[in-house]
């Protein structure tokens, strides 16, 4: 057998292996889009400013008033996802098809990407699989979240800026720094967190062409900063108070670290491929727009330890190096290597030439073994379920999260989202019964969850993570809610992890008793009544 | 800098990099020196942004002799 038919045998088990990852979580997500109510909280907050965008309303609202609402995020998946508001009402599934259909139009492009630079078609399908097959990726790709979205938009733009100053047509070359760049605005107003990728793609033009990096980049500012001030002026500043301000945390380190050994557990196949791909541009090549993306991306991975940060905030590094190490893997295996004579090479790979053909045919089969690897590292299924349960009971996988989920993530690292796995007819029914008891309810609820009253047909009131946020940086004022809360006005009063600011928290204990527990998706939700009837 | 065809070198690069993980390592010793109210020594964010500045500016140095290839 030559090391050529050993290296397609090998490839093509990585190939089964990253395609059985995309099968579970096509599956998620169809199980998903059949769930009507939050599956990660947070996401029928999106809704409502979905909703909020659909009537023409901005979401950036005084919190002090009656319903306390407001959102933290920024408006363009919700302004993306509002049409469908139009045509199908309040409903989950939407919100959760575009994130999904968008993790998948992700790794098209991550493929796209590696296919442009190392011509491998299998090596380019098992970088974009692989970005699919990450933990982080699988959970939150089928969300109503505008994580995702934002991650699109960044690898779109590094996608499209990345041969820009080979272009040598002006017009097509300005035509494409436009789409580019405008990417990357639209990711911005996706989720904040892209001017991560907005310093990367800069210092990348800066790098190989400062005076183009310049006058783009007063471009770039002028009209990102006009559509902010815009944006200030017609909520009243209230864009400013919810969306910048109440953002502001700081880090815990302990989380950021224990994310960071996650990323790199999980990863590490492909992380170091693409650290080396790195260190090579570096030193014997140009300096890419992946590898300054993928750096910059890192910086973003650092947030995650900031409260309301968590694991998605390595999606975008994780994007970055499925296509750095899917070069990597091209040019291996193509053995396209190439190495400039500086004091580098002379001492480090010159050396190493008489047994370069060996390293050649070693590369053959550590890549698709790289691939293997990650396939294992990244295990994630359900053990229960007709095909799941014959599947976890012949590789003795057993569940270790909720609702019998296997997650090789494990549940160690603090800010690791504790979902991935399937709801069933039991959640359903809790949530719908919920649903029925805020209807029979004559006043308005206090729900730390928006489905509830959303398809009870009921105000949304308060957006608990926001109020918070706003509390820690003493932009909130909770007197008007506390005093609703001390005059019993809420009928009822549902928790599930009560992140409400603390003296919110201390007016619910004082007025309100627990009469119920619901548990619906793997979650405990607390029914409070008032007290004394 | 700003003609049409210039292009950063990995020396020049090299230089940046040092020259920005040193204003930087010092910078993050003086706010110490500045702040002398403060207390706790050194934090853990500290360490690290230390950590960052040392190594942008070894990286710096490694570029240096490799001269006019571009970056």
């Amino acid at each position: 057998m030559t090391f050529r038919v050993l290296n397609r045998l090998i490839t093509g088990a990585a190939m089964v292996l990253l395609t059985a990852h995309l099968l579970v979580y096509v599956a998620y997500a169809i199980n998903l889009m059949q769930f009507p109510f939050d599956y990660d909280q947070g996401e029928g907050f999106e809704l409502v400013d979905t909703i909020m965008f659909s009537q023409g309303q901005f979401p950036y609202r005084n919190t002090d008033e009656y319903p306390f609402y407001s959102s933290n995020y920024p408006p363009l998946f919700h302004v993306i996802a509002a049409p469908f508001v139009w045509i199908f009402g309040n409903a989950y599934w939407y919100g959760r098809l575009l994130g999904f259909l968008g993790t998948l139009v992700t790794a098209t492009a991550i493929g796209l990407a590696v296919y442009r630079e190392g011509k491998r078609r299998d090596i380019a399908i098992l970088a974009g699989l692989a970005f699919l097959a990450s933990n982080t990726v699988y959970h939150i790709g089928p969300l109503f979240r505008q994580h995702m979205t934002m991650v699109l938009f960044e690898t779109l733009a590094v996608v499209i800026l990345a041969q820009v100053n080979e272009i040598e047509d002006t017009r097509r070359r300005r035509r494409t720094l436009a789409i580019g760049l405008g990417m990357i605005i639209a990711a911005g107003y996706t989720k904040q967190l892209a001017i991560m990728t907005a310093v990367g793609v800069f210092a990348f033009l800066f790098i190989r062409q400062p005076r183009r990096a310049v006058i783009w980049g007063g471009i770039f500012a002028f009209v990102g900063g006009a559509i902010f001030l815009w944006m200030n002026w017609a909520t009243d500043g209230e864009w400013w108070r919810q969306a910048i301000r109440a953002n502001v945390g700081s880090i815990n380190f302990d989380q950021t670290m224990g994310l960071f050994r996650l990323w790199f557990g999980l990863h590490g196949f492909l992380i170091v491929p693409a650290a080396l791909l790195v260190i090579y541009e570096l030193y014997f090549a140009r300096l890419s727009i992946y590898a300054l993306w993928f750096l910059a991306s890192l910086l973003q991975g650092a947030l995650s330890g900031t409260w309301g940060g968590g694991d998605s905030y390595w999606a975008t590094s994780i994007a970055a190096l499925c296509i750095l190490s899917g070069i990597f893997a091209a040019r291996t295996v193509n053995r396209a290597w190439t190495f400039p004579d500086n004091y580098l090479s002379r001492f480090f790979v010159f050396p190493l030439r008489r047994i370069a053909p060996v390293l050649g045919t070693a590369g053959l089969i550590a890549i698709p073994l790289l691939y293997v690897g990650y396939a294992r590292a990244a295990l994630k299924m359900p053990t229960e379920g007709a095909v799941f349960t014959t599947i976890a009971d012949v590789f003795d996988i057993q569940p270790n999260a909720l609702n019998g989920f296997y997650d090789s993530a494990g549940r160690i690292a603090g800010g690791y989202a504790d979902i991935g796995h399937f709801t069933s007819q039991a959640d359903i029914d809790a949530g719908w019964r919920i649903v029925e008891m805020v209807r029979a309810n004559e006043r308005p609820t206090l729900s730390e969850e928006a489905a509830f009253n959303l398809l009870a047909g009921r105000d949304v009131i308060t957006n608990p993570t926001q109020l918070l946020n706003l509390s820690l940086n003493g932009v909130y004022n909770s007197t008007e809610l506390v005093r609703m809360i001390d005059a019993q006005e809420f009928g009822l009063v549902i928790l599930r992890a009560q992140f409400y600011p603390i003296d919110v928290l201390q007016a619910i204990q004082r007025n309100y008793i627990q009469t119920e527990t619901i548990a619906m998706n793997g979650f405990d939700y607390l029914i409070l009544s008032p007290r004394g009837g | 800098m700003l003609s049409n065809d210039f292009t950063f070198s990995k020396r020049l690069l090299g230089v940046l990099l040092l020259l920005v993980g040193v204003i930087g390592f010092i910078g993050i010793f003086a706010v110490d020196v500045i702040d002398v109210g403060r207390e706790g020594g050194i934090g853990p964010a500290q360490r690290i942004a230390l950590g960052v500045c040392a190594a942008l500016a070894l990286l710096g140095l490694t570029l240096i002799p490799l001269g006019k290839a571009k970056a």
